[in-house]
């Protein structure tokens, strides 16, 4: 009995897909359809999580950020050198192997830069790090040139700066205001948010941008990540200091959330409304499909298959044609966007470049999708294939 | 049975067919009303942006400031009807996450440049003028916060500090300012500068630019280039352009939102185009019987071509309308939740005329092809077919 209902499927699908060349357009216009609904949503996925992925591969859960409280950003922060020496002191920051506490004040401050794709302005963060700030950090690696020089005027640039913005290209001469500066090397930080940045010597930044004893946030190795609790009481228990302190990975977090749930805000929304414009399509498609077949649909139920048959068949075929349009949307978004290199403001008021990145499981999404417009668009015309009547359909 | 009317029984003789039909096309234009409102409010710096005012920020960036003693130089340039210094304060209200964009500026100045486009009655301008502490509210931002001349309310700085160590300065509301085009959005405040650089801890006698009114939009470049050159080779050189062309480049740096809205408008029409297309071709292939007993009784074919045509037409009409009036209605629930983002959002007559033409493109495009074929249709073919 189960044997004979599956042949009967069997037979139907079959049938069903043989004659799909005979509705070639219509059922290429679902194809399509599915295609491009698929792939609007995926490329906003892909455009969220790169960014997200950006920023989340930038904070380290042993690295902690300070800055002054209730200034959320590092450009908005101010820290006192009286403040950073008492930071010094405080409890659960690792050292260095010479005993000294690994903590690394700095300024950042925002700098023009010419975007290669538009040839307009865009802020770009230059930061005034001391030695300190390679070491508290980790992945940061000198790819091209070296290190600038203690004292000098010299920067070292992100590779992902340089790759989307003019004129950093290494040993070029670059000019803010009256200041020259020597690009003497390029470096990568794991894919990290700092590859949008341009750094420099610290107390040469302070004196040539008139920001002398002036510091915006200080960044701690830890002991380990639950140091941070002790950091923190530290702190909170010493009226001068009056600061926030986040670890690194919880500040790029919150960083990142905003643009994120915007892109994606955007996203699925557009997507779920071409999708209901996709589904409209595919039950045209389908009713067609359905009154194109009623003669032989009559005729296999006039010599005994039953209606499920009918049903399944019909379903099938809508779940194919989504299933193909979903898969070719996927296998679009990833020829034609991912990988895809760009930028945007980002929370700190400067560029961050990221790179779209679509993964499996945003694929799964968008696959999930093109089998619901699948399942929508043909479940309805596939009750109706299965209740027709016999005698009806043989007469049409 | 005029034209009209068997132009609506053909539409609507599969009515589920016609009903599908409208559903698609009325999401493609829902979708392209309420991303143009979104683009349109987004680029809306440029539009609102006055011929006549320039600004002059420090040439390394606009977040670097630049000393005080530009401003009085800067009204000495021939050209140069009034200029306005302004500093950014990183205001919120209460709790950090209760963001406000808040200015410090020279109030009598300030109303000078911006008169043209907001409201300053003279009683708000005196009370603005002689009060330290005073603050303008724009209304959107006095609606939200439910704030009414009088009030004294502590506003929080995430940039700034006082000497005394608090983040927080007192102000009292002295005027609430409405704008003169309903496109310029009102929701910031703006206080005393002098107030703010007296009792900040650092900065003193740093603005954060300048916005220039000249008089004349022809001598734009010509105060642009004499200012910027006025102050070249000091340790705060400058960078001075229109007010169009600053607010451009700023809403460029999100990145390439047009590029964005072009795409995904795009793949919505090519879906409508391709169901819609089809679906009228298959239609009126179904009727060809019915076209052949029309051109026996005498239907010349320009007549056909005219009846499928506007059943296309029709249709795009009915659908893309719909969307338009969905579109304004999303617009208003969005513009809300987005105020902060790209505030003003609204579905303008700009944006429906579009609308209403690339409807009239659709209709043709997808009726053209069924609406030839019918009309060159012999009557032998079409009541031999069966």
């Amino acid at each position: 009995m189960m044997r004979s209902v599956l042949l009967q499927i069997a037979a139907v699908t079959a049938m069903n897909v043989k004659s799909i060349p005979q509705r070639f357009w219509l059922s290429l216009s679902t194809v399509v359809a599915v295609a491009l609904v698929v792939m609007v949503l995926l490329t906003f996925l892909a455009m969220a999580h790169g960014f997200q992925r950006t920023l989340a591969s930038s904070g380290a859960d042993d690295v902690a950020v300070i800055l002054r409280g209730g200034s959320q950003s590092e450009i908005n922060s101010t820290v006192s050198r009286e403040q950073v020496q008492l930071i010094e002191d405080a409890p659960g920051i690792a050292r260095s192997a010479s005993g000294k506490p690994l903590v690394s004040s700095e300024l950042y401050l925002v700098v023009d830069g010419i975007k290669r794709s538009s040839g307009t302005k865009a802020n770009l963060p230059l930061r005034g790090i001391g030695l300190e700030g390679a070491a508290v950090r980790r992945g940061i690696t000198i790819i091209e040139g070296r290190m600038f020089a203690p004292g000098s005027n010299e920067i070292v640039v992100g590779k992902g700066l340089t790759s989307e913005f003019a004129g950093f290209d290494l040993g070029a001469t670059v000019t803010f205001g009256t200041t020259r500066w020597q690009v003497v090397g390029v470096f990568s930080a794991d894919g990290s948010v700092f590859e949008s940045e341009i750094w420099a010597d610290l107390p040469v930044v302070q004196s040539l941008f008139n920001r002398n004893n002036f510091f915006q946030t200080v960044r701690v190795r830890l002991e380990n990540p639950g140091a941070i609790e002790r950091l923190r009481s530290y702190v909170e228990n010493d009226p001068r200091l009056k600061l926030d302190v986040k670890s690194e990975a919880v500040y790029f977090a919150e960083q990142a959330s905003r643009t994120t749930d915007l892109i994606q805000r955007l996203g699925w929304p557009l997507a779920i409304a071409m999708a209901l414009g996709a589904v409209a399509g595919a039950l045209n498609t389908m009713y067609s499909s359905v009154a194109a077949r009623s003669v032989e649909i009559a005729t296999l139920r006039a010599i005994g298959f039953g209606g499920f048959p009918a049903f399944v068949g019909t379903l099938i075929e809508s779940l194919m044609l989504a299933l193909i349009g979903g898969l070719i949307g996927a296998v679009a978004t990833l020829l034609a966007f991912d990988g895809l290199t760009t930028s945007t403001l980002g929370a700190s008021f400067t560029q961050v470049v990221f790179s779209f990145k679509l993964t499996p499981s945003l694929v799964a999404q968008g696959v999930v999708l093109a089998l619901i417009v699948g399942l929508v668009g043909g479940v309805f015309p596939a009750v109706r294939a299965a209740r027709m009547p016999i005698a009806a359909g043989l007469h049409a | 049975m005029n034209d009209w009317m068997l132009i609506g029984k053909n539409l609507f003789r599969k009515k589920l067919r016609a009903a599908l039909m409208l559903l698609s096309i009325l999401i493609a234009f829902t979708i392209f009303g309420v991303l143009a409102a979104f683009h349109k409010a987004f680029t809306a710096g440029e539009d609102v942006a006055a011929a006549d005012r320039l600004v002059t920020v420090n040439k390394i960036n606009f977040t670097q400031p630049l000393p005080i003693a530009y401003f009085n130089r800067a009204r000495g340039v021939e050209g140069v009807k009034q200029v306005t210094h302004l500093n950014w304060f990183g205001g919120y209200y209460q709790d950090p996450r209760n963001f406000l964009i808040v200015m410090a500026v020279e109030p009598e100045t300030y109303m000078d440049v911006y008169g043209a486009d907001l409201e300053f009655p003279a009683g708000m301008r005196r009370d603005f003028i002689t009060n330290r502490t005073g603050a303008l509210v724009g209304k959107a931002m006095a609606d939200r916060w439910g704030w009414k001349v009088g009030d004294r309310v502590p506003i929080s700085s995430n940039i700034f500090s006082q000497k005394n160590g608090s983040h927080s300065w007192d102000m009292t509301i002295v005027g609430i300012f409405d704008n003169r085009t309903p496109r310029l959005d009102t929701n910031f405040m703006v206080f005393q500068y002098d107030y703010f650089d007296e009792t900040r801890s650092f900065g003193k006698d740093m603005i954060g630019w300048m916005t220039i009114k000249t008089t004349s939009s022809s001598l734009n470049d010509r105060v642009a280039k004499t200012v910027d050159q006025m102050f070249a080779n000091s340790s705060y050189e400058t960078s001075t352009d229109t007010e169009k062309a600053f607010n451009k480049a700023f809403a460029a740096q999100f990145g390439n939102i047009a590029l964005i809205v072009v795409l995904v408008v795009g793949a919505a029409f090519a879906t409508i185009l391709m169901i819609v297309g089809n679906t009228m071709v298959m239609a009126v292939r179904e009727r060809t019987r019915e076209i052949g007993v029309l051109k026996t009784l005498g239907f010349p074919g320009g007549r056909i071509l005219r009846l499928v045509l506007g059943e296309s037409l029709l249709l795009a009409l009915l659908g893309g309308l719909a969307g338009i009036a969905v579109a304004t209605a999303a617009t208003m629930a969005l513009s809300r939740s987005l105020a902060n983002f790209v505030p003003g959002m609204a579905v303008t007559p700009g944006i429906v005329l579009i609308a209403v033409l690339l409807m009239l493109g659709l209709g043709v495009l997808t009726g053209l092809i069924p609406a030839l074929n019918a009309m060159r249709l012999k009557i032998t073919t079409a009541l031999g077919r069966s």
